[in-house]
């Protein structure tokens, strides 16, 4: 045997494992997408058992397609992972050059602005939307009504009372409505995942090569150029990964729509999965595909457009 | 334009006084070299020139002015920096433009300029190539292409060459010193080579542990050396440093003959020894003689190619008008 082969031999087995791994799940949905299969049916009970017989070829695609939900879940995915990840990666850059400098605390800060990752995500939720979304009884409640008593007391003021009888009442705003689930939910797992770009862009600011800066200062770069021209292009990677990482977690996104609103006008992909997962499973191994479409299209898109903008 | 003057400039980080308060004058158009063994505080005092550290007390004039305060990048000056310190995600063309781009010059003007430094440095063929795909010759040439641009009134290099292998480094010398030339710019370069700095330098400063030990030509220093760390610094293969009794007959408490100063002879001599290391590089030998009180090994180089071997006993005579003495303060005795 050629010292070439063992080693080959000895990676068979795990490679045929992830390979089971990931084409039985992909095969099997691919296979119940062209087929009729629901788990309850009185009028066809032969649908309930997965066939060949009951192909229906791209008739599953079609119906999904023709649902009134479909379009809204794409979008709607598609806008609440943009905004998380434009959030995100923003805030993890502006946090982390922030705590880049030495300052007394560094390390407690740190692991603070670590801590929100490890909460979990539907824990998270529930303390959001309860706690402080809540119009009457969150944080954002309780800021509101404090306002407007503020406002109401100043408004009987000597001399500045007319200024403040002016102002409107503030009515707090419902996160629950099908008008703004979609921004509870970006709110809440920016907050979770901000730290996890924090992290990433920590550490690859910690190699970045300190001479070249001196150099820049030298050649008379102020520190906004020194960010622009050394800090960011450095930063590329990271954010890359950053930007890949957190595509394919927040397209999955379940937890939060759930407990926020229960997909009420705030449906995404995986969530529109889920509904038709109650009952026709064809439906839902359709939809299945879609996301999978719709994750390569964004991540290709994505990895794309981080590289041109910084890599020059 | 371009004269620094250091007036009881002094430097500490924290409690450690790496630089005790410390005068120099570098005249416009010089070439000088800091040297001085590792830690001594050269990059230091290029720093504090540079204005990248801060000086702790005393004041640094450059054209006249108090530049104490003043921010780097106002002081005019460029610095190439030993690890080359390029952008490495800027192509080289980029790189050089750097400067010129921070300093809102004009496209065309810009392209000029980096034009003629690329072809005064042989970079024209790679100016779109990126640092990385570069070989170390090549980088340290963009980061000096990088500071010409900007015509500077004064070079700082650190270390330049320290990266490079040994033939690259005699060529890159010669460039360097061939630019010196050309621009007539003050240069400051600091290196722990001390062949380096015999060959580039118009004048020398030789550090150790932040004090000044010597300032001069190299030949005032290696003819006149001022103390016994200049004398045992300067000059390859080192002075051959002897105390004792061969010292007291002269009336010194340490003498230092330089091993080009000595002859060699089987017969006779003024001392005997025998014969360790003998290394034949054709033009020279250096021999390492042992044997001899207050000195051992005694280095010797004698000139063309000399038939001894281990073990053999010699007999080696001094030239008594180069002979160095210095004093149990360890100063040169006139
Ligand atoms: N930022 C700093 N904080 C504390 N000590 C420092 C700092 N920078 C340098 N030193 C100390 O100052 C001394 C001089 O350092 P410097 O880098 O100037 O030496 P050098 O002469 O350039 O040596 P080399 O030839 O190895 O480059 C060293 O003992 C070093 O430990
Ligand atoms: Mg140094």
């Amino acid at each position: 045997m050629s010292n070439r082969k063992l080693p080959r031999l000895l990676q068979t087995p795990a490679v045929l494992l992830l390979l089971i791994w990931m084409l039985v799940p992909l095969g099997l949905t691919l296979y119940f997408s062209f087929i009729r299969y629901v788990l309850n049916s009185l009028r066809k009970p032969e649908w309930t058992t997965p066939s060949i017989s009951n192909w229906r070829g791209f008739g599953n695609y079609e119906y999904v397609l023709n649902s009134k939900d479909f379009i809204l879940a794409i979008q709607n995915s598609l806008f609440i992972v943009c905004s998380i990840l434009f959030l995100t990666v923003i805030l993890g850059i502006l946090i982390a050059v922030l705590i880049n400098k030495a300052f007394a605390g560094r390390g407690i800060v740190r692991v603070l602005l670590i801590s929100p990752f490890f909460v979990m995500p539907a824990v998270n939720a529930v303390l959001w939307i309860n706690m402080i979304l809540d119009p009457v009884l969150g944080l954002q409640g309780l800021g509101v009504q404090g306002l407007n008593g503020l406002i109401a007391s100043l408004q009987s003021a000597p001399g500045v009372g007319w200024f403040f009888s002016l102002w409107p009442q503030f009515e707090p705003i419902s996160f629950r409505a099908s008008q703004t689930s979609a921004y509870a939910v970006i709110i809440m797992v920016t907050w979770q995942w901000t730290p996890f770009a924090v992290l990433i862009f920590m550490t690859s600011l910690q190699s970045e090569d300190e001479q070249c800066k001196e150099a820049a200062i030298l050649d008379g770069a102020g520190a906004w150029s020194q960010f622009r021209f050394l800090t960011l292009p450095h930063l590329g990677r990271p954010i890359a990964i950053v930007v890949m990482i957190q595509a394919i977690f927040h397209l999955s996104l379940y937890a939060e729509i759930e407990i926020v609103s229960r997909g009420n006008g705030n449906k995404n992909l995986p969530y529109l999965i889920g509904e038709f997962a109650n009952n026709n499973i064809g439906a839902a191994s359709a939809t299945g595909i879609f996301a999978v479409i719709l994750a390569n299209i964004v991540a290709i898109f994505l990895l794309r457009m981080v590289g041109k903008t910084l890599m020059e | 334009m371009g004269s620094i003057q250091l007036k009881q400039v002094q430097k500490k980080f924290g409690e450690t006084e790496v630089i005790p308060p410390l005068d120099l004058t570098i005249e416009d158009g010089e070439f000088v070299v800091f040297v001085g063994p590792s830690g001594c505080g050269k990059s230091t005092l290029l720093r504090l020139i540079a204005g990248l550290e801060e000086t702790t007390s005393g004041t640094i004039e450059i054209d006249g002015g108090d530049a104490t305060a003043v921010p780097p990048s106002k002081r005019g000056l460029a610095m190439v920096f030993q690890s080359y310190a390029l952008y490495p995600h800027m192509s080289v063309r980029k790189n050089i433009a750097f400067p010129l781009r921070m300093a809102k010059m004009s496209q065309t003007e810009q392209n000029e300029r980096i034009e003629a430094a690329a072809s005064a440095l042989n970079l024209t063929d790679y100016l779109d190539r990126r640092p990385g795909q570069l070989s170390g010759g090549q980088r340290q040439r963009v980061a000096i292409g990088r500071a010409i641009v900007r015509e500077p009134s004064a070079f700082l290099f650190d270390e330049p060459l320290s990266n490079l292998d040994a033939a690259l480094r005699v060529g890159m010398r010669m460039e360097i010193s061939e630019l010196h030339k050309k621009l007539a710019t003050t240069m400051v370069y600091v290196t722990h080579d001390q062949v380096e700095a015999m060959t580039m330098a118009d004048k020398i400063v030789v550090l150790q542990a932040g004090v000044i030990e010597q300032v001069g030509s190299p030949l005032e220093l290696y003819h006149t050396p001022r103390n016994l760390f200049v004398a045992g610094f300067i000059g390859s293969p080192k002075m051959n440093l002897i105390a004792g009794s061969e010292a007291e007959k002269l009336g010194a408490h340490t003498i230092g003959v330089r091993p080009e100063h000595i002859d060699v002879s089987k017969t006779e001599g003024q001392w005997k020894g025998t014969v360790g290391v003998a290394e034949h590089l054709g033009s020279d030998t250096f021999i390492h003689i042992h044997g001899i009180e207050g000195c051992d090994p005694l280095t010797v180089r004698a000139a063309g190619d000399v038939d001894v071997k281990y073990g053999d006993t010699v007999y080696l005579t001094p030239n008594a008008a180069l002979i160095h003495k210095f004093g149990p303060d360890g100063l040169r005795m006139s």
